[in-house]
C-alpha cells in the first residue's frame, strides 16, 4: 500500500469509527432488538426463574395437574432437621434448640406466621432481617423465590418431589422464566394494528408537505432576496435563518402563544367577532396547518442558504447575456437559475425527506401526536411506544420493529432518489477534465 | 539544627500515624451512606414525599448512635421531572444500567412490571409488618401496594377523585343551597347521574353563566380518572377470578358516548385535551367552569396557588356520579407507594427499608398529608390534631374513601390504561365515532394483551 493511502486511511479512521459506533451498532442492535418481547417487565438484561401467583394462573390455564399446582402455589415452613440445622449452623445452637424446643413438627403457613413465632423467642437474632432470613431457612416451597438460574430453579424444583415429566418441567420453567425471548410476534402485531397504518399515513402526509414547504420556500426566498439589494438581502436572510437558531422549545411555544384559544391569533380575531378556538388543535387540519409551518419555516431556512449560494455560483455574464438579450426576471429565473440548481435541490430534498421521516420533536413539542392520534407520525409513535407513556410499560421489543421499518424505508428513499436525480452525473468528474 | 529537624519528622511521622490511626478505627463503626429518593408527580406542595425520608434519616441516626454505631446518611431527593412519562423512563433506564436511585415514590401501578422485572424487592423481607407504625396502616392501601401475595411497597399517600360543582353556578340554573347539600347524598345513592351532569352543564352555558366548553371541564391528560367514567357505565376493570383485564365494550362505548355528547351539546371544548395544566388549575378555582372532576388533593392547590379563599362555600364535592343503571357512583384511589430498588449492597436496601418505616410514622405522614391535600394511610392519624382537625382531610374521607377502589395491580395495566385513553381521545375529538373508536379498541388490545384480555 502507498503511503499516501495509508495517510488518507488515517484522516478517515475517525469518521469510520464514529459512524460505526454511533450509526451502525445502533442500527444492529435495533435490529436484533425488535427479535424480542423485551419491555419493562422482562428487563432487558435478562430475567430469572420465579413462581408467582400469576405463573400459577397461566400454569392452570395450561392444564398442569391440580396437585402439582396446591405443592407449587402453597408456602410452608415446616420445622424439621434440616431447617434446625441450617439455623444451628448460621445462628448457633442455643437458637436453633430454643427452636426445636418450641415448635418442632409444627409447620407453618406463610412467613409472616413463622416470624411471630420466632419473636417470642429469646434467644432469636436482633434485627428484622436477619428474623427473617432465618424463617427461609424453613422454607420448603418454591412459591416467590427468585432463581438467577436455569438449574438452580430446577433443581428447586426437584427437590420439591412433584414427579413432573420433562415436557412438563420444560413448560413450568418456561412461564416462571420473567425475561425477554427471541419472537417475530413484533412484525405481525405491528402489520395487524390500525394505528400502525394511521401512523404510516401521517408521516406520507408530514413529509410530502413539510418538504414541499421547505423546497418550494426554501427557493423562493433564495431567488427573492438573491434579486434584493445585499443589504436588504442580509437583513431578510437573517430573519427567516430565526426559526432555526431558535431552541425548538422556546420556538414552538411561541406558536402555542399565538395559536392557542387564549392565544394571540384568537384574541385579535375576537375583536373581528370571531370565536375563540384553538388554531393549533381544533380539527386534524388545523393541526396539520400548524406542524407543517413549525417544520416548514425551520427546513425553508437551510433551503434557502443552499440555494443562495448556488445562485451566487452562477456566473454573472451568463445573467448579463440574458439581459442583453432581453429576458425577463421570470425567463432568467426559469431558464438559467433553476436548471443550474438542479443538484442543490437534489441534495435538500434527498436530506431533509430522510431527517423528517425520524425527526419528530417539534411535534411532540406541540401537538404531542393530536388531536385524537391526528399527527401521530411513525417517529413519535415508536418513540412513544419504546420509551415514553404515562404507563410507563416501554416496549423495546416493539419499539425496535418499528424503528427498524423507519430504517428500511430511509435506505429505500435514498436508493430512489440517487437514481431519480441521476446520482452518477453528479459525482463524475467534470467533463473539462475528461 | 539536625536534631531539630529529625525530631521534627519523629513527631510529625507520629502525627500521620496517629491520625491514620484513628481514621480506621473511626471507620469501624461509621458508615456514610447516601439514600437516593426520586419521586414522580411531585410539586412543591409534595416535598414531605422526600423530606420525611430526611427526618426519618435523622431519627435512624440517632437509634444507631444510642447502640453505638455512627450512621451518616445523606438524602439526595429530585422530584423535578417534566411529568409522569419522563419520570417512569429514568426510573426504568437508570434501573436498567444499574444506577437505580435507592427508593422511589410513584404509582402503586408501576409494582407489577417492576417487580416482575426484579428492579424493585418486596418491603416485607426487610420490614416488620407486625410492629410500630407498619401495623397501623389501612388493610386496604397495604393491599393495594402488595402483588402476588406479598407487600411489595409501603403507601405513601392516599387520594381520591372527586367531582366538584361551583355553587355560584348552579344558583344560577336554578339549585338552592340545600339542593346543592344534597348533591352528594343523591350522587351516591344514583339520584344524580352523568346525564343530570350533561343537563346541567348544558343549561350553565345556556344561562351564560359560563363560557361555551366549560360546562364540563374535564381532566386535560390521560390519567386514573377516566377509569372512573367507565365505571360509572358499569365498566369493570379486572376479573378478580381470573387475573384478567376486562374490556365491556358497552360500558366503554356508553363512557365514549358521554365525552362526544359533552362536546356535541358545547359543554366541553373538542380540543380540551393537551391544555395546559396551570392554565386549567387557574379557570376551574376561580368558577371559570361549571362541573368538573379532579382529585382531593387539589384542595391544596386551589386554596394554595390559586388563591381560592373559600373553598366549602365555593365548591361542592361528591363521588364521580353513575353514568347509567348498569353502572354505579364511584371514585378510584390511586395511591403514591415507597419502592425499595434492588441494589448490589443489601445493607443499603436494609437501611432504606428502615428509612420508609420510620417515615410511615402517622406524625410524620400527617404534614405530608396536610401539607399537600392527601389523605392519611395510618389510623391513628384521626388521632393527631393536625390530621383530625383539618376539615377537608376529614369530610373527603367521610364522604369518599368508603366508595373507593383501586386500579389493579397488572403488568399490563399500562397498555391497557394507555389504549383506552387513545380511543377516548379520537370519540372526543370526533375523529370517530364512539362505536368505531371501541371497535379500535377492541382489535388493539386483542393484539396488545393476548391472553391477559376478557371482551365482553
Amino acid at each position: 500500500m502507498r503511503r499516501a493511502d495509508l495517510f488518507g486511511l488515517s484522516f478517515m479512521a475517525p469518521a469510520i469509527l464514529l459512524s460505526v459506533l454511533f450509526f451502525l451498532v445502533p442500527v444492529l442492535l435495533t435490529g436484533v432488538f425488535s427479535f424480542t418481547s423485551m419491555s419493562t417487565s422482562t428487563g432487558i438484561t435478562g430475567g430469572a426463574y420465579e413462581i408467582s401467583q400469576d405463573t400459577i394462573r397461566r400454569l392452570k390455564e395450561d392444564g398442569l395437574p391440580a396437585d402439582v399446582i396446591e405443592s407449587l402455589e402453597s408456602d410452608i415452613y415446616p420445622i424439621n432437621d434440616a431447617g434446625l440445622a441450617a439455623v444451628e449452623e448460621k445462628y448457633g445452637a442455643k437458637f436453633a434448640k430454643e427452636i426445636a424446643a418450641s415448635l418442632s413438627g409444627k409447620t407453618f403457613d406463610g412467613r409472616r406466621d413463622l416470624e411471630r413465632a420466632l419473636k417470642k423467642l429469646k434467644s432469636r437474632p436482633r434485627s428484622t432481617r436477619e428474623l427473617k432470613k432465618a424463617a427461609d431457612l424453613f422454607k420448603s416451597s418454591i412459591l416467590n423465590i427468585r432463581f438467577d438460574s436455569e438449574s438452580q430453579f430446577q433443581s428447586r424444583l426437584d427437590g420439591l418431589n412433584l414427579d413432573l415429566t420433562p415436557e412438563q418441567m420444560q413448560e413450568v420453567t418456561r412461564e416462571a422464566y420473567t425475561g425477554w425471548i427471541w419472537t417475530t410476534d413484533n412484525y405481525s402485531r405491528m402489520a395487524s394494528l390500525p394505528s400502525t397504518y394511521r401512523a404510516a399515513a401521517n408521516s406520507a402526509v408530514y413529509v410530502g408537505f413539510t418538504l414541499a414547504f421547505n423546497i418550494g420556500f426554501g427557493l423562493f426566498l433564495a431567488i427573492a432576496t438573491f434579486y434584493l439589494p445585499s443589504g436588504q438581502a442580509a437583513a431578510f436572510r437573517t430573519i427567516w435563518f430565526l426559526p432555526r437558531i431558535l431552541p425548538p422549545v422556546l420556538y414552538v411555544l411561541m406558536w402555542k402563544w399565538m395559536t392557542w384559544d387564549t392565544g394571540f391569533l384568537s384574541t385579535l380575531l375576537s375583536f373581528f367577532g370571531v370565536p375563540t378556538h384553538n388554531l393549533m388543535l381544533d380539527t386534524a387540519y388545523h393541526a396539520w396547518v400548524v406542524v407543517v409551518l413549525i417544520n416548514g419555516f425551520v427546513g425553508a431556512s437551510m433551503g434557502m442558504i443552499l440555494f443562495s449560494s448556488a445562485i451566487r455560483a452562477i456566473p454573472s455574464s451568463m445573467l448579463y447575456a440574458s439581459e442583453v438579450d432581453g429576458a425577463s426576471r421570470w425567463q432568467q429565473v426559469w431558464y438559467i437559475i433553476l436548471p443550474q440548481l438542479r443538484w442543490p435541490i437534489l441534495f435538500t430534498t434527498a436530506y431533509q425527506t430522510l431527517s423528517l421521516l425520524t425527526s419528530f420533536e417539534y411535534i411532540y413539542l406541540s401537538t404531542d401526536g393530536g388531536p385524537g392520534s391526528a399527527t401521530n407520525v411513525w417517529a413519535l409513535y415508536s418513540f412513544k411506544i419504546a420509551l415514553n407513556n404515562y404507563g410507563g410499560n416501554l416496549e423495546y421489543g416493539y419499539g425496535a420493529s418499528l424503528a427498524v421499518v423507519l430504517v428500511i424505508i430511509g435506505i429505500l428513499a435514498s436508493m430512489l432518489y440517487l437514481r431519480l436525480f441521476d446520482f452518477k452525473t453528479m459525482i463524475g468528474k467534470p467533463r473539462i477534465e475528461q | 539544627m539536625t536534631t531539630l529537624v529529625s525530631k521534627l519528622r519523629q513527631s510529625t511521622a507520629a502525627a500521620v500515624l496517629a491520625l491514620t490511626a484513628a481514621t480506621v478505627a473511626g471507620e469501624a463503626f461509621a458508615k456514610d451512606l447516601t439514600i437516593t429518593v426520586w419521586a414522580g408527580g411531585s410539586n412543591d406542595s409534595d416535598a414531605y414525599r422526600i423530606e420525611a425520608i430526611e427526618m426519618a434519616a435523622d431519627m435512624l441516626e440517632r437509634e444507631y448512635a444510642i447502640n453505638g454505631e455512627e450512621l451518616n446518611i445523606t438524602v439526595e431527593g429530585k422530584r423535578d421531572f417534566a411529568g409522569w412519562e419522563e419520570f417512569k423512563q429514568a426510573v426504568t433506564l437508570a434501573a436498567e444500567a444499574g444506577t437505580a436511585p435507592n427508593i422511589v415514590v410513584t404509582s402503586h401501578l408501576d409494582i407489577a412490571p417492576w417487580s416482575k422485572a426484579g428492579l424493585i424487592v418486596p418491603v416485607e423481607d426487610y420490614v416488620d409488618m407486625d410492629a410500630w407504625p407498619l401495623n397501623n396502616l389501612y388493610e386496604n392501601l397495604v393491599e393495594i401496594t402488595s402483588y402476588n401475595g406479598q407487600v411489595v411497597g409501603l403507601p405513601q399517600d392516599a387520594e381520591s377523585r372527586p367531582f366538584f360543582f361551583w355553587r355560584e353556578t348552579m344558583k344560577k340554573i336554578g339549585y338552592t343551597d340545600e339542593d346543592i347539600d344534597a348533591l352528594p347524598a343523591k350522587v351516591e345513592a344514583g339520584e344524580y347521574t352523568l346525564a343530570n351532569v350533561l343537563e346541567d352543564a348544558k343549561k350553565a352555558v345556556e344561562a351564560g353563566a359560563v363560557e361555551e366548553g366549560y360546562g364540563f371541564y374535564p381532566r386535560v391528560s390521560n390519567g386514573p380518572d377516566f377509569a372512573q367514567f367507565y365505571q360509572s357505565f358499569g365498566g369493570q376493570l379486572m376479573d378478580k377470578e381470573t387475573g384478567k383485564l376486562i374490556l365491556d365494550k358497552q360500558a366503554m362505548t356508553d363512557f365514549y358516548q358521554f365525552f362526544a355528547d359533552a362536546v356535541e351539546a358545547g359543554v366541553t371544548r373538542k380540543n380540551h385535551i393537551g391544555t395546559e395544566w396551570s392554565q386549567w388549575y387557574s379557570e376551574v378555582a376561580s368558577g371559570k367552569a361549571a362541573l368538573w372532576h379532579g382529585g382531593t388533593w387539589h384542595y391544596a392547590r386551589y386554596t394554595g396557588k390559586e388563591g381560592l379563599e373559600d373553598f366549602f362555600g365555593n365548591i361542592q364535592f361528591t363521588l364521580i356520579p353513575a353514568g347509567n343503571e348498569n353502572g354505579r357512583a364511584n371514585t378510584i384511589t390511586h395511591p403514591l407507594t415507597y419502592l425499595l430498588t434492588n441494589q448490589d449492597d443489601e445493607e443499603d436496601i436494609e437501611i432504606a427499608a428502615q428509612l420508609l418505616k420510620i417515615a410511615s410514622e402517622p406524625r410524620i405522614n400527617s404534614l405530608h398529608a396536610i401539607k399537600s391535600a392527601h389523605l392519611g394511610i395510618a389510623k391513628e392519624q384521626s388521632n393527631i390534631e393536625l390530621y383530625a382537625n383539618d376539615q377537608w382531610a376529614a369530610e373527603a374521607t367521610d364522604r369518599l374513601l368508603g366508595h373507593a377502589n383501586a386500579q389493579p395491580n397488572h403488568l399490563k395495566y399500562g397498555q391497557f390504561s394507555e389504549l383506552m385513553f387513545k380511543g377516548l381521545e379520537t370519540a372526543w375529538t370526533g375523529t370517530k365515532t364512539p362505536a368505531e373508536a371501541v371497535d379500535e379498541v377492541e382489535v388493539e388490545m386483542k393484539a396488545t394483551l393476548g391472553d391477559d384480555l376478557i371482551v365482553r
